[in-house]
């Protein structure tokens, strides 16, 4: 699974309030400055948790372990894992899935659904003006370097015509939840983004373990994933009646394997490596036993780079030579469209709300986390006076390279990481360290506090579909703000309620 | 279906055979050792490392733990039961979207179980006992194999790879009784026939039809011939010829015509072979014969279904 750090570094923990009136299951349960989901600041229940909450405090807590562990076993058993190579040594691991579901309510959602709806518009407005007539950069609005310099941009792309003007397909957008309550959006993910295996397969054992909380709540279903993905696929070739549709992974040693394999046979569709594939006179064919079979959908799960080596990294032995060409000459569909990356590096991340204004006339209705761009001069003094609270990002990198966490870093840290910042500022941006809200979850059998954010997944063909709900990550090492399930990230199921 | 992924759910059927075939020798093996000892009972444990391991022998492998270690739980042995299941489920889990989610949580599952497993832990009460669960796991898993796959192309060729494998494991496992150049090593005695059938599931099988009359070419007989029972070569290479059949039926005629020659050609060796007669002195090489054209099936299944040219664009 692709995850990226939310932002690097241990906070304190806030010894503050403690919640519920001293309830021992509670006894370890820290409010602190960041918004909790399940208590106000005060401690009281917020309505929409008070059933969960009574829930929990009837249940043993022998009980609430044996129930944890049992969802463990199950994700073993499904083979829900995800594979980590040391040495020779390969590890499966499964992402740990705390029992306790985070709950968003009918409003709040509301605003989400509308304001990722409209930036997945703009985004693929923007995709298609950069990789068209640019006319983005002749007004001025972002710097063509930022563009024409970015090495996810592929010029390969330049003419090329989706289908709907829908680049971006398939985007899994990661939200937080700021101090002050207001979900921000952090990042987009408009390349290969995965994770909404692991949303339905909490959503299976949470049901399970709660089944009359669940029941009373009214929380809205997303079991019809699936279907919607693919009626999102079909709709990239309505001409076709009877498209032949699959799902390109990169393999079995790929950590998101159990995620494409899950997803193919949930669609009822192939799941192809780059191998099964070949491309004769511009079509592309999977190898059957009973002979060729055209495919005219391909939902690919290989990064752009990999997919074809006569047009991009000829080393590449996960993608099907000549496929590029195929999709050129209007015979295979790929979604998501390549060159979409350049889309959600850090700095074009920062310019969204005006691409919001710019492409739809509209004001942005999810914000973005506060962002600095050290490119412009204002920026880069502030940035570089205000080291030691900043988190600093390479614009091009993810997975935490080339960054600096102020507040955790060393004076001669900071000073080393000014220079190189002086150096190239256009290649950094900085954003202020976030304290993501808190979530009830279960340790050891009692509720402590954890940091989370939410990646809901929204499908764009000729209409834009949202799943209610989405993959909440939670940072399960106490006080951490990280997400990442290779940095003791777990995940938990997404309630979003009817009413 | 697509040709790679016939090929995993080959695989699976062929691992899981072998799977099947380990656990048995050694759950019968571990259980008859009460009643062998000195001699017989080094023999009896050459025929299994034989039958298991073609490259180690008794000598090198030590006492019966080390042994049942090596056969059983030994990654670095291509062929123990642990490897034969974690390549099934390796292959199984490439051909995942073919397979029900009960195959596919049983199979992992079972591996689960022996995984963490030491061969300390096998030995401190009955060593046979984990062998025999394995045995039991792995018939449930042919259950739900049978009852939650659509009997489809993917199911036919899982059963190609699980009957191929017997014809093979049960032709070497008889061969190794009837060796070529007789008079090395120690003959088998009654025991040992006994244990051959048991080796095969074969024991109550073979009384319904023969009486208790534990006879060599009778044995012999009735595994390689019966037309009925499940682990005979016969019946195995019945349902080779039967999966062919089923599968890759919109293949171009002439290349399904090279699988279904050679599975006829072996499934006529077998109809018209005489106990009689191989007990004279051929039954080594017809088995060696056997074996052979299942390489050959396997070679030309291959060929025409899973790597075959791009020139054949429909």
């Amino acid at each position: 699974m692709q995850h990226r750090a939310v932002a690097l570094g241990k906070l304190e923990v806030v010894q503050g309030a403690r919640p519920a009136g001293g309830d021992p299951l509670y006894r370890s349960y820290a409010l602190g400055s960041a918004f909790d989901e399940m208590f106000t600041p005060d401690g009281e229940v917020r309505p929409h948790y008070a059933a969960l909450h009574s829930r929990i405090a009837a249940l043993p807590s022998e009980e609430l372990i044996r129930r944890q562990q049992a969802c463990e076993l199950s994700f073993l058993h499904q083979g829900i894992t995800f594979t980590v190579y040391s040495d020779a040594q390969a590890t499966e691991r499964i992402i740990p899935t705390d029992l306790l579901p985070r709950i968003v309510t009918a409003q709040e959602w509301e605003r989400v659904e509308r304001g990722l709806t409209q930036r997945i518009r703009a985004l693929n407005l923007f995709l298609e003006d950069i990789y068209g007539e640019a006319r983005v950069l002749k007004d001025g609005i972002l710097p063509r370097t930022m563009i024409y310099g970015s090495k996810h941009y592929k010029r390969e792309m330049r003419g090329v015509s989706v289908p709907h003007g829908a680049y971006v397909n398939v985007c899994g957008t990661d939200l937080v939840r700021r101090e002050d309550g207001a979900f921000v959006v952090l990042e987009d993910n408009l390349r290969v983004p995965s994770g909404v295996s692991y949303m339905l397969a909490n959503r299976e054992v949470v049901r399970r373990a709660f089944p009359g909380v669940f029941r009373a709540a009214g929380v809205r279903p997303i079991e019809h994933y699936p279907q919607e993905l693919l009626a999102t696929l079909k709709s990239l070739a309505p001409y076709l009646e009877d498209a032949s549709i699959a799902v390109l992974t990169p393999g079995v040693f790929n950590s998101a394997y159990f995620e494409h394999a899950f997803l193919a046979r949930q669609m009822g569709v192939e799941l192809v490596e780059g191998r099964d594939l070949l491309v004769n006179d511009n079509f592309v064919y999977a190898r059957t036993t009973s002979g060729l079979k055209r495919i005219d959908i391909l939902y690919r799960r290989v990064d752009d780079d990999f997919i074809d080596p006569l047009t991009f990294r000829e080393d590449s032995t996960l993608g099907v030579p000549g496929i590029f060409n195929a999709w050129r000459a209007g015979n295979v569909v790929i979604a998501n469209a390549l060159g979409t990356g350049v889309a959600d590096d850090k700095a074009v991340y920062a310019y969204v709300p005006k691409l919001i204004s710019y492409y739809l006339d509209e004001d942005p209705i999810l914000e973005n986390v506060e962002t600095h761009l050290c490119r412009e001069p204002q920026s880069l003094s502030h940035t570089l006076a205000n080291l030691d609270k900043l988190v600093v990002k390479a614009v091009g990198e993810s997975g935490g390279y080339g960054m600096l966490v102020g507040p955790h870093a060393s004076a001669a840290e900071r000073e080393a990481f000014a220079e190189k910042l002086k150096a190239d500022p256009e290649n950094y941006i900085a954003q202020p360290t976030i304290q993501l809200s808190t979530a009830p979850t279960l340790v050891d059998g009692h509720v402590e506090s954890r940091h989370v954010d939410l990646r809901p997944f929204i499908l764009h063909g000729d209409r834009t579909t949202i799943v209610p709900g989405g993959l909440t990550r939670v940072a399960l090492k106490r006080g951490s703000l990280v997400v990442n399930s290779s940095q003791g990230g777990g995940s938990k199921d997404t309630w979003v309620l009817t009413s | 279906m697509l040709s790679r992924v016939a090929e995993n759910l080959y695989w699976t059927g062929r691992y899981v055979e072998r799977a099947e075939h380990t656990s048995r020798l050694l759950a019968v093996k571990l259980e008859s050792m009460a009643e062998q000892s000195g001699e017989a009972a080094e023999a009896g444990w050459s025929r299994v490392i034989a039958a298991l391991a073609a490259e180690a022998s008794a000598d090198d492998l030590g006492d019966a733990l080390s042994r049942t270690e090596v056969l059983a739980l030994d990654r670095g042995n291509p062929s123990s039961l642990l490897s034969s299941l974690s390549w099934a489920r390796d292959n199984a889990r490439q051909a995942r979207e073919q397979l029900s989610s009960e195959v596919w949580e049983c199979l992992n599952r079972l591996y689960l179980r022996l995984r963490p497993l030491t061969i300390e832990q096998v030995w401190v009460h009955e060593p046979h006992r984990i062998f025999r669960e394995t045995l039991q796991n792995l018939h449930a898993l042919e259950g739900v194999i049978y009852s939650t796959l659509r009997h489809g192309e993917g199911w036919y060729f899982l059963e190609l790879g699980r009957y191929i494998e017997r014809a093979q494991l049960v032709s070497r496992l008889l061969a190794i009784h009837f060796p070529a150049d007789d008079g090395a090593g120690t003959s088998p005695t009654y025991v040992d026939w006994l244990v051959l059938l048991k080796f095969c599931c074969a024991f109550e099988p073979y009384l319904k039809e023969h009486t208790a009359a534990i006879v060599p070419s009778r044995v012999a007989g009735f595994l390689l011939f019966d037309a009925e029972f499940p682990r005979s070569v016969n019946f195995a290479v019945g349902r080779v010829s039967d999966a062919l059949q089923h599968v890759a039926q919109g293949a171009p005629p002439q290349r399904r015509a090279a699988c279904e020659r050679l599975a006829g050609r072996l499934k006529a060796s077998i109809d018209f072979g005489r106990i009689d007669e191989m007990m004279e002195g051929s039954i080594a090489q017809f088995l060696a014969a056997i074996t052979r054209q299942c390489e050959d099936i396997h070679d030309a299944v291959h060929a025409a279904y899973i790597a075959y040219g791009a020139a054949a664009v429909a």
